[in-house]
């Protein structure tokens, strides 16, 4: 960017060029302070499949996609890491899946430690549940997440 | 129009909805789920038509087609408590005259219910991209 901006102009200095930034460089998006975390918290919890799933689905997945879909919401995105940071999935069992819904949601699906499929969807609005075990299906508030994944957990 | 209930129709799983393991039930929740005649179209033709109009490569690629009868999901509809009347409806459009309808709104435990009485078929070897 530095060098962008100052192409054209008087130089007042010079930078030394060990510490000149190539502008391709200087156009990688920076990591937010927690993304790191929050990676390492998908490939702990959901393995390498889900974390680049999660990836794909932020970075490739624009507006529009397939049946007027929408891009995953920053809401919904948010909810499913603080819930996935609090629930506990069985060790003995598959890894969860993920998957984008076509409203811009993330959803989460897994096999309790009785085997029967437990799903959560993380809207723009809220957290959609369903329990195969009692065939009952729910909505929570986004201040209900952390009470709802202990819930969960098997 | 509504279909026959001995017609079996199919719909498109992509990338987004399939992970090599599960099959997300979202596929099936909602209003207006759009499904494919194999009564106009055969399945062998439907794989072209799906790679064309419905898989938008590099993110989201066609990964299964999921067949189910007509007769069958109204089963699986009626025996919810409470019971839910699910039809089919023609809707053909340009790009494919099979496409339809499920006009009623599919709920997440209902769409649970469907997901097992679905009959997956796989991509072909030679419709695999290199």
């Amino acid at each position: 960017m530095n060098a962008l901006l100052l192409q054209g102009q008087s130089q007042a200095y010079t930078l030394l060029e060990e510490l000149q930034e190539p502008p391709e460089v200087s156009a990688v998006r920076r990591a937010e302070p927690d993304e790191i975390a929050r990676e390492e918290l998908l490939l702990r919890k959901l393995g390498p499949k889900g974390w680049g799933r999660v990836h794909h689905f932020r970075n490739y997945y624009a507006s529009g996609w397939g049946e007027n879909g929408h891009a995953l919401s920053p809401k919904a995105l948010d909810a499913f890491f603080r819930f996935v940071e609090v629930v506990e999935f069985p060790a003995d069992k598959a890894s969860p899946s993920v998957f984008l819904t076509d409203r811009g949601g993330i959803e989460l699906c897994w096999e309790n430690r009785a085997g029967e499929s437990v799903q959560v969807e993380f809207t723009a609005s809220g957290v959609e549940c369903y329990q195969a075990a009692s065939d009952r299906e729910g909505l929570a508030a986004f201040e209900d997440l952390e009470q709802l994944s202990r819930q969960l957990s098997s | 129009m509504p279909l026959a209930s001995g017609e079996d129709v199919v719909r498109a799983v992509c990338t987004d909805k399939w992970d090599g393991e599960r099959l997300s039930p979202s596929l099936f929740v909602g209003q207006n789920i759009s499904v494919s005649r194999l009564a106009i179209t055969p399945l062998a033709d439907h794989w072209d038509l799906f790679r064309q109009y419905v898989e938008d490569p590099p993110e989201r690629r066609l990964e299964l087609i999921a067949q189910i009868q007509v007769g069958r999901l109204q089963s699986i509809g009626k025996a919810r408590n409470p019971p839910v009347a699910l039809t089919v409806e023609a809707r053909p459009e340009e790009w494919n005259p099979a496409h339809a309808e499920i006009p009623q709104r599919i709920t997440r435990g209902l769409a649970n219910k469907i997901l097992p009485a679905l009959q997956r078929h796989f991509l072909p070897p030679h419709h695999r991209q290199a």
